[in-house]
């Protein structure tokens, strides 16, 4: 009994020490924003070949290093007062698919990560899972099925009803215990069609040609209740789904991205990230998708936008960029997009900053929107 | 008394075998005195010690009153030695832990043959009455040597031998020392055996003899 | 010009290389000694300092109320229902009579600051084939691995199975392999099966339906449990860093007296005071730098001797796991160093002083050192009452603090004890001298023996207080041994009552027990159950709330137990007590009841699962070798009211029962081990041999104390062997035969040593008595009687005469060989 527990004690400290033990590496060539420019030969490799599949493609991609199901919304509560949240499933695979290990009860070949985040005022409430699974095994610690769609790790879930795949879900997860607990309770509901950004949605990341499939469900309309600083409120407001699976997303010159999805009052949605290095002549690589209130696509290509930080903000000890000029010169739109509160940097094992903002016209300062940006490598 | 016969003694060193005496023959009548002269390293300490049977000779046979010393075992040697020798060193060898009078009293009360009126006798003729309870190095040289002198006397002993017992004193000590030393032996009627190198030590003696590469250049005076 | 003084001050040396090497051999061994206790105990709290990060990281337990043994599907469920929980899968593995324990980790879910991060390298490899073993460098020698050669290696398990590649973690405990679940299930071959369902200590405020939450206990954490332990230890390192100390002492005394005139003509011929004393601090510290450097590598290699059984010794008695390999961090570098240095210093301090104030004038003055040494007696006699109030001051105040606590007064009160004892062995023994004298008057070679010896205490004095010193620690320690063997074999005898014992894991243990009851040739089943209840805060005033993990021990109160079980108090004797333990009442251990100042008669209220009520204590119980605090109810008690298991069943057979093929029938029936039953002699034998080695290491220390102060002894004879060879060389030419002459220094000091230990006997007594009232209840919570061993002290006194008599046996053997006419003319030269 007694040894048990001091095993079983020990063993918190050996995981740490998996990454505060490690030896630095030895090779000083960059793998970007975390490890996701590391070479990935041995993986399946994202290009524009095949047009997406559905339902197949809304279930995962083992074969692809990494996937993403992406959940941001702009909600208010009952007071009006805006609200921001968050809700990620990561999936990464630990190793190409030729060499997986013969499933047992323990081996995994893949391994999932779970963010939730809440954030309105000064608040920011954040919550990181770990599960890891194999892929050959159905019914694990975390996973997604395609239809009817089910994405899990836990108790955190998001599914669709076989009668509406992937166009209703429910959202649920929560943190913490007693008075510490924050958390929702969503319905949403897809008030518009998917969109691919890029052919085949296959969406590039550098001029060199590596990308990932990209899709989005940019027109989500929701409700439900959201439990934080020990309150439980009704919320409402809009969704963003994002899907994005590659083995390849960033160049090893690429060190991170400032990535944007709008909601327009006008009813258009505009996608738009800058990737930072691996652009024309070691430039960044920017790129922007601008969708008509139908979703049809108005503006869509790298080189069509330009990103410029105005105004930046200590958070965690580094200076994130808070206020943005965003522009489409073809469209002839100017905005400037400013974080609600700088204070949106989940502390997770991979940290970032990611938080709701607002959109302003960029001569007259009026609102004209809201949305997420998400900010990474700084 | 005391007869030396074809002594010969030979050290053994790592250079290798040393003689030192090569063939003395003396002999010492009771009462009288005798002065062993010669220059350092002749081996006059070496017939002294011989002498006193602290050593045995390599040849050559002593005797004292007749009894042969090569007969006797070390703890005869050692009774003989207490009971009827006394020795005088250049260097007192008084023993620190005991005061005056117990040093005095010594070898007379390991013989077993203490006389308290002849020791207290003794402290008086030595000059020490009063500091029975002194200790040794609390006494000048020539008051050392004096306790010395009395300590060997107190057993009347029949031999004295006396190694330089002024050689550590200045010259008006070693005269009082002397005086008093060759006064107690005639007092004690015992014989005097005593090593010096000097003429003027050697001078009152009954007879003198040298001592030269190991052998007695013998011309008595 | 400084140079040169050192130069001149050194070749004293070379005419005396046994004073140099007496000095050296001080040093040497008061650091050697020193240093190896610190290594053993530097070693102690690295591996303390490796055990607190996993308590700091102490976790909660879940188990299925069924018994059932977990399984992944319990992981799951309780994961899908939002359980923050971690499996862990825990096995053994035997590699060459080796045993290290498997700890399968899924390091995703661990209840930690876990982290998926940087590039995910070390993770992925962590948990994808071919895995990775991660272990402390020490756990190589398993396999004789170096650590260059073991990154990477995949020592073999057996014939099919290799480990994964290695990865060392220093902070890692020795003998744990640390993998992740699937590595190690494939190693141990468990599947489905889990070990544990862990969850960060208070993640769960209730347990889920059908599974039992065991809280991480607030334990003591080792370091604490074995901090007297190494005071001890370290009590007794001090003690043996003193006696070198008193060696160097009387070393570098002789050395001054006899270069006394040497100083003095150094600073005739104008050497300035300075130089002279700066001269001295740097042959003082050449002499540092030489004695250290034996001494620790010499202490090293004696630490390396003595840590298995030190190691054995906290495992047994405080279950905490100590490396059997040193680790030395550069604070015991330089705190050995800083220790044999300061000691030179202080032991030095005196020459120093004496060089700094050498009267220039007094060239070829004779020492007044009789009268000198007269008053050194004066000033140790009030030294040594000084002392002695301060040491009465300490028991006072120790008679007033509650039992258990005054650990460090203890000590203090002990050195106090020592050196005022010490100190006044001197003038005692100037005394008895002194009366000795007159008294032998009329036997001269008798009072010339005594008037001599009496001579030489200015220079034996220190040796033998180094003596007194080790044969009253000895005497004190090998008591208190000794009374704790008696005790601890009479309170076994008493404990064991069963003659046979059952040990399994408690899901088997349950259905066991109806099968042995319904057997005709079991006479009686004696089942034992753990658990462990929330002791609430005695007083509200206290801290509200507040509350502690006590442990549960359920035996069954059959007259075959409780005729012998043994009690310390009761609250109405024994029948009234036993009678009480069935009907609600507890008894407590006696650790507990120290630690909380409870007796019987008081209440505990405990926090059960039918709600928390106050219990009445009617019995304290002897505990030994337990270092935790206990609580006894009967066994079905603890199944049923506490949620404690079944944890060993105890045994009486009919006397004609075939124990063998009771053993072949259990096993067969309950899939167990045979060696799951076992014998209570067997019991007794490993109990026996346990405690035998958990004084291993007190002993040694002992016994190397008494070395080093016999060693001190041999120093300061041979020190003064020239000298006192002239002195003798005298008597000799006054007729005392050789051989008395020889046997004389013997009979000197064998007589001298024969005293110091008779006064050692009552000092040892006292220690033992303060060990075992007072540091003993402090360190272990349990209080032994004062057993008094008269065999023990005459062995002191013949351990004394033993020490004088080898020690004076070399210079006496000297005498003997050495014609006392050479003596004569070294005295003329």
């Amino acid at each position: 009994m007694n040894h048990s527990r001091l095993s079983a004690a020990l063993v918190a400290m050996a995981c740490l020490m998996l990454i505060g033990c490690q030896e630095p590496s030895s090779d000083a060539v960059p793998q970007g924003f975390a490890g996701l420019g590391e070479d990935a030969a041995a993986f399946a490799q994202a290009d524009a070949s095949t047009p997406l599949r559905f339902p197949e493609d809304h279930g995962p991609h083992p074969d692809y290093r990494i996937e993403w199901w992406y959940l941001t919304a702009n909600l208010e509560d009952d007071q009006g007062e805006p609200l921001g949240l968050q809700w990620t499933l990561f999936r990464q695979a630990l190793t190409p698919p030729d060499e997986r290990p013969a499933p047992s009860p323990w081996a995994a070949d893949q391994v999932w990560m779970a963010h939730l985040g809440i954030s309105q005022g000064e608040t920011h409430a954040a919550a990181e899972r770990f599960a890891r699974s194999h892929s050959e095994h159905a019914n694990g610690q975390a996973g997604v099925k395609a239809a009817p769609f089910q994405a899990w790790i836990d108790d955190w879930s998001l599914e669709s009803p076989s009668e509406a795949n992937f166009e209703d879900f429910t959202l649920q997860a929560y943190s913490g215990e007693g008075a510490d607990r924050f958390g929702y309770t969503l319905t949403l509901s897809a008030q518009g069609p998917l969109v691919w950004h890029g052919e085949n949605g296959f969406n590039a990341k550098t001029v060199e040609g590596q990308g990932s499939r990209y899709y989005s469900q940019p027109f989500l309309s929701i409700t439900g209740r959201v439990t934080l600083n020990g309150e439980t409120r009704e919320v409402s407001g809009k969704g963003w789904l994002d899907r994005e699976w590659s083995s390849q997303l960033l160049s090893q010159q690429q060190t991170g991205w400032d990535w944007f999805s709008l909601h327009l009052e006008d009813g258009r949605k505009l996608m738009a990230y800058r990737l930072r290095g691996g652009g024309p002549a070691g430039g960044d690589y920017l790129f922007a998708h601008l969708l008509a209130a139908d979703g049809q696509t108005e503006l869509i290509g790298p080189g069509s936008v330009t990103l410029t930080p105005l105004a930046t903000h200590s958070v965690a000890g580094r200076d994130i960029p808070t206020r943005w000029s965003l522009t489409l010169p073809d469209v002839n739109l100017q905005l400037t997009v400013e974080a609600r509160h700088p204070n949106r940097w989940m502390p997770t094992s991979v940290p970032y900053w990611e938080g709701d903002v607002v959109v302003r016209q960029a001569a007259t300062q009026e609102n004209i929107g809201v949305g997420y940006l998400e900010m990474t490598g700084y | 008394m005391l007869a030396l016969q074809h002594v010969h003694k030979t050290f053994s060193t790592p250079q290798g075998e040393l003689p030192v005496l090569n063939g003395i023959d003396l002999t010492l009548q009771q009462g009288k005195s005798l002065a062993l002269m010669g220059e350092s390293g002749s081996g006059k300490s070496t017939l002294l010690h011989l002498a006193a049977g602290l050593d045995l000779p390599s040849e050559g046979e002593i005797s004292i009153d007749g009894r042969a010393l090569s007969t006797l075992d070390e703890p005869a040697r050692a009774r003989l030695r207490r009971q009827h020798l006394g020795l005088v060193f250049q260097q007192f060898h008084l023993v620190p832990s005991l005061n005056v009078i117990d040093n005095l009293r010594l070898q007379a009360r390991l013989a077993d043959c203490e006389d308290a009126e002849w020791t207290a006798h003794l402290m008086a003729r030595l000059g020490l009455s009063g500091r029975e309870a002194y200790f040794p190095e609390q006494l000048s040289g020539g008051q050392q040597q004096r306790l010395a002198i009395g300590r060997a006397l107190a057993v009347r002993p029949r031999l004295l031998l006396a190694d330089e017992p002024t050689g550590n004193l200045d010259e008006h000590s070693a005269d009082t020392v002397l005086a008093l030393l060759l006064d107690l032996v005639k007092e004690t009627r015992c014989a005097l055996l005593m090593v010096t190198h000097s003429a003027r030590v050697a001078a009152p003696l009954d007879r003198l003899v040298h001592l030269h590469l190991g052998r007695l250049g013998d011309n008595a005076s | 010009m400084i140079l040169r003084v050192l130069a001149t001050l050194l070749a004293h040396y070379r005419r005396h290389p046994g004073q140099l090497a007496m000095l050296l051999l001080g040093l040497w061994v008061a650091s050697a000694l020193w240093s190896s206790v610190q290594a053993v105990n530097a070693t102690a709290k690295d591996s303390y300092a490796r055990a607190n990060a996993l308590f700091s990281a102490n976790v909660d337990e879940l188990t299925r109320r069924d018994g059932q043994p977990l399984t992944r599907e319990d992981y799951l469920t309780l994961r899908r229902a939002g359980l923050p929980i971690s499996p862990m899968l825990e096995g053994t593995l035997q590699i060459d009579g080796e045993r290290l324990t498997i700890v399968g980790i899924d390091p995703l879910t661990l209840p930690s600051d876990n982290t998926l991060g940087g590039s995910g390298d070390a993770l992925t490899a962590f948990l994808t084939p071919p895995w990775q073993t991660q272990l402390a460098p020490e756990t190589l020698d398993v396999w004789g691995l170096s650590r260059q050669q073991a990154p990477g290696a995949t020592p073999a398990v057996n014939k099919n199975q290799r480990l994964p590649p290695l990865a060392l973690r220093p902070a890692l405990p020795p003998d744990t392999l640390v993998m992740d679940i699937a590595a190690a299930a494939a190693l141990l071959d468990r599947d489905n099966t889990l070990s544990q369902l862990v969850t960060a200590p208070g993640a769960l405020s209730q347990p889920p339906d059908g599974y039992r939450l065991s809280r991480a206990a607030t334990l003591a954490s080792p370091e604490q449990l074995t901090e007297s332990f190494h005071l001890n230890l370290t009590a007794l390192a001090l003690l043996s860093l003193v006696v070198g100390l008193f060696i160097v002492q009387a070393a570098l005394g002789l050395a001054m007296e006899q270069r006394l005139t040497t100083l003095r003509t150094l600073r005739a011929l104008g050497v300035p005071a300075v130089t002279l004393v700066t001269a001295i601090l740097l042959e003082l510290l050449v002499f540092g730098v030489l004695g250290s450097a034996l001494g620790l590598a010499s202490g090293i290699w004696l630490a390396g001797q003595l840590l298995p059984d030190v190691a054995t010794t906290l495992s047994s008695l405080y279950q905490a796991d100590v490396n059997q390999s040193l680790v030395l961090p550069w604070h015991y570098w330089v705190g050995s160093l800083a220790i044999t240095f300061g000691g030179l210093l202080l032991a030095g301090s005196g020459v120093l002083w004496r060089a700094a104030r050498l009267n220039v004038l007094a060239l070829g003055q004779s020492q007044a050192w009789r009268l000198a040494y007269q008053r050194q007696l004066k000033r140790m006699t009030l030294g040594a009452a000084a002392v002695a109030v301060l040491a009465m001051g300490l028991a006072l105040w120790l008679g007033r603090l509650p039992p258990g606590q005054g650990v460090l007064a203890s000590f203090g009160f002990v050195a106090a004890l020592l050196l005022a004892s010490a100190l006044c062995l001197p003038p005692l023994i100037n005394g008895v001298l002194h009366l000795l004298q007159r008294w032998l008057r009329r036997h001269p070679l008798a009072h010339w023996a005594v008037a001599d010896i009496q001579l030489q205490l200015p220079r034996l004095s220190l040796a033998m207080m180094a003596l007194l010193i080790a044969l009253a620690t000895n005497l004190g320690v090998s008591s208190m041994v000794g009374g704790f063997r008696l005790t601890f074999l009479d309170w076994l005898d008493q404990r064991l009552a069963a003659p046979l014992y059952i040990n399994a894991s408690p899901s088997t243990l349950a259905p066991m027990l109806d099968w042995l009851d319904a057997r005709p040739d079991v006479a009686e089943t004696l089942p034992t159950a753990r658990g462990s209840v929330d002791l609430l805060a005695m007083d509200d005033a206290q801290q509200q709330g507040a509350r502690e993990r006590i442990a549960l021990f359920g035996i069954t109160p059959n007259p075959t137990i409780t005729n012998g079980w043994p009690l310390l108090e009761t609250a109405a004797g024994r029948p009234a007590a036993w009678a009480s333990l069935s009907a609600n009442s507890v008894f407590i251990n006696e650790q507990m009841a120290v630690a909380k100042q409870l007796a019987p008669g008081d209440e505990v209220t405990l926090d059960t699962p039918q709600g928390t009520r106050p219990f009445e204590i009617t019995a304290v119980y002897p505990d030994y070798g337990n270092p935790r605090q206990q609580i006894l109810v009967p066994t079905k008690v603890l199944i049923q009211r506490f949620g404690g298991e079944i944890a060993s069943i105890g045994l009486v057979v009919d006397e004609n029962a075939d124990r063998q093929a009771l053993r072949q029938a259990l096993a067969d029936r309950f899939d167990v081990a045979p060696e799951a039953m076992v014998d209570q002699q067997e019991i007794k034998q490993l109990a026996t041999q346990i405690f035998e080695r958990t004084f291993t290491i007190t002993r040694a220390l002992n016994g190397l104390t008494l070395g080093v102060a016999a060693l001190a002894l041999l120093a300061t004879l041979l020190a003064q062997a020239r000298e006192r060879q002239r002195q003798l060389a005298s008597l000799w030419a006054l007729g005392v035969p050789r051989k008395t002459l020889t046997l004389l220094p013997l009979f000197q000091l064998g007589g001298l040593a024969l005293f110091t230990g008779v006064v050692a006997i009552p000092l040892g007594i006292a220690i033992t008595w303060t060990l075992v009232a007072i540091i003993n209840v402090a360190a272990f919570g349990w209080r032994l009687p004062l057993y008094l061993f008269p065999w023990d002290m005459l062995i002191t006194l013949a351990t004394a005469l033993g020490v004088a008599l080898a020690a004076a046996a070399l210079p006496s053997l000297q005498l003997w060989r050495t014609s006392p006419q050479a003596m004569l003319n070294q005295g003329a030269t």
